[in-house]
């Protein structure tokens, strides 16, 4: 049994008095990939700035054996639970190159830096080739991959890829979709948070359903994907 | 004929000295979004630091630039951390209020503290020069142009070839995103005023010289300094030397040819005309 990776017990979150998030609990083992769905309004990207800190929140949050409750977002981001972001929010007017940059910003080292370009550019030769160019002026599926080179820049242990095929075309969401498994078969735990509940259990291990606040299922991807009320309410089957 | 060219000559010069002064402006305001009215008052303050570290000290204007560059760098960076932080991110109109009494504040304790006599730095070679072509150029100016292109060219290189730069850039693109990836927007803000402050002062070190300093020269700098920002654009520091320049040119061409009132009538109008026809600034790629 490989170990336990992030976990939220009890949680609770919101904004003002009202809780958006209520008693969750959630789990992410090492190595693995997780997906979690979700419609919108769910609460996933509540769940989201839970994680990375920016909302505060009450019960237990714990990241590779530590609590991550009283922790700032660049402590947390330094532990190596990095996202890439809904909407990809890169650096439009910087090269592609200068983003990838600006993934490895807090880290020290410029061999390891260089190391970890090398394999980025490995994964995504596409951005190699544009690695000069202006990263908002390229299609949205060249922004989605430097948005994830972006993030492996930074080291991650736990890659957190929030609504990933957003606007994109199939093709390119299944090709995503491979490198997204590469990168975990690398050694990085991935968490994808997803509308598109099809795309995200076709490659991942397990999967938590979120309704208004709550997970109302989990289990193994084949397990939910054959479900028949997902079958029903998500894959329209 | 040679009185145009030795005024074109004159413009130049003055027109480094001028981007040099509106560098620190645009600078903030492109990744502060702050407009900062107290700009010119801050050159005022190098101004006189020049001053008195040649009067009291006798050390030369040009060897006190880094000296007091690191001054203002200080104040800068405490007046962001601790004074304009409490407006970060808010609309604009609260930018302009909290730098203008700024600008109050600092030109009443020049005029407390260091009177307001008129007062210019005087080095031993302030009234030579040399000549070319038969043009003349008087040292101290060729010396501040040449001061001032070297730190506006470092400043841009420093932007695009430094981690600090571009996490300044990447702050100003995407202030999300930045802080995503582990940038302290506070560290940065503050770092990024410290620049714009010390640049004014190694602007007011050089003003001191070819010009004169007394507590009220900041609201004009600022005007100045505001339509070099515009002229040129906001996204290139190249930018404000084209502004500058082309400034400074107007400004020397005008009390040639139309007559010494006419300056500011024509330098503002094509302030004006910028807005109207190019409002992203000549060298500025979108509105």
């Amino acid at each position: 049994m490989s170990n336990v990776l992030l976990q939220l017990n009890n949680w609770y979150a919101g904004y003002g008095d009202v809780d958006v998030l209520n008693n969750l609990h959630f789990t992410v083992k090492e190595g693995e990939i997780v997906a979690l769905v979700g419609s919108n309004g769910a609460g996933k990207t509540t769940l989201l700035r839970s994680l990375s800190r920016t909302l505060k929140g009450r019960g237990d949050i714990t990241f590779a054996g530590r609590s991550l409750y009283d922790e700032t977002p660049e402590k947390v981001f330094e532990s190596g639970l990095v996202q890439v972001p809904e909407g990809r929010l890169l650096f439009d007017q910087m090269s592609v190159h200068e983003n990838l940059l600006m993934g490895a910003y807090r880290r020290q080292g410029k061999a390891a830096i260089d190391a970890s370009l090398e394999r980025v550019y490995g994964l995504f030769p596409k951005l190699y080739e544009r690695r000069q160019q202006r990263s908002g002026s390229m299609s949205g599926g060249e922004q989605q991959m430097c948005a994830m080179g972006r993030a492996l820049m930074a080291n991650p242990k736990l890659l957190l890829v929030d609504e990933m095929s957003l606007g994109l075309a199939p093709v390119i969401v299944d090709q995503l979709l491979e490198i997204l498994s590469t990168i975990r078969n690398e050694g990085i735990t991935v968490l994808l948070v997803e509308q598109d509940i099809y795309a995200a259990l076709e490659i991942a291990d397990r999967g938590y359903v979120m309704v208004t606040g709550a997970i109302t299922q989990s289990g193994s991807a084949d397990e939910l994907r054959n479900d028949p009320h997902i079958r029903e309410a998500y894959l329209g089957l | 004929m040679d009185l145009l060219f030795q005024v074109i000559v004159n413009g130049l010069l003055l027109g480094g000295l001028y981007a040099l002064m509106a560098l620190g402006l645009a600078l903030v305001w492109g990744v502060l979004n702050i407009v900062n009215l107290a700009h010119g008052a801050l050159i005022m303050l190098g101004g006189y630091a020049a001053y008195y570290l040649f009067t009291l000290l006798g050390i030369d204007p040009f060897l006190a630039l880094p000296l007091v560059m690191m001054m203002l760098f200080v104040l800068g960076y405490i007046l962001q951390r601790y004074v304009l932080s409490l407006i970060a991110r808010s609309p604009m109109f609260n930018t302009l209020l909290i730098t203008f009494g700024l600008d109050v504040i600092f030109m009443v304790l020049a005029q407390l503290l260091f009177t307001a006599d008129f007062r210019t730095i005087n080095p031993s070679y302030a009234g030579t020069h040399v000549t070319w072509f038969n043009l003349t150029f008087p040292t101290v100016q060729l010396f501040s142009f040449a001061v001032a292109m070297c730190l506006t060219v470092g400043l841009w290189l420093m932007m695009l070839h430094t981690r600090i730069g571009r996490a300044i850039r990447a702050t100003a693109q995407n202030l999300s995103a930045a802080r995503l990836y582990g940038v302290n927007p506070k560290q940065i803000y503050a770092l990024t005023f410290g620049i714009g402050a010390a640049l004014a002062g190694a602007a007011g070190d050089l003003y001191g010289v070819v010009s004169q300093i007394t507590p009220y020269i900041g609201a004009t700098l600022t005007a100045k300094c505001f339509a070099i920002a515009i002229i040129g654009g906001l996204e290139n520091p190249l930018g404000v030397i084209v502004g500058g320049v082309l400034l400074a040119l107007i400004e020397s061409l005008t009390a040639l040819y139309v007559g010494p009132t006419f300056v500011d009538v024509a330098s503002f109008g094509v302030l004006v005309l910028v807005l109207i026809i190019r409002p992203q600034g000549l060298l500025g790629k979108t509105a």
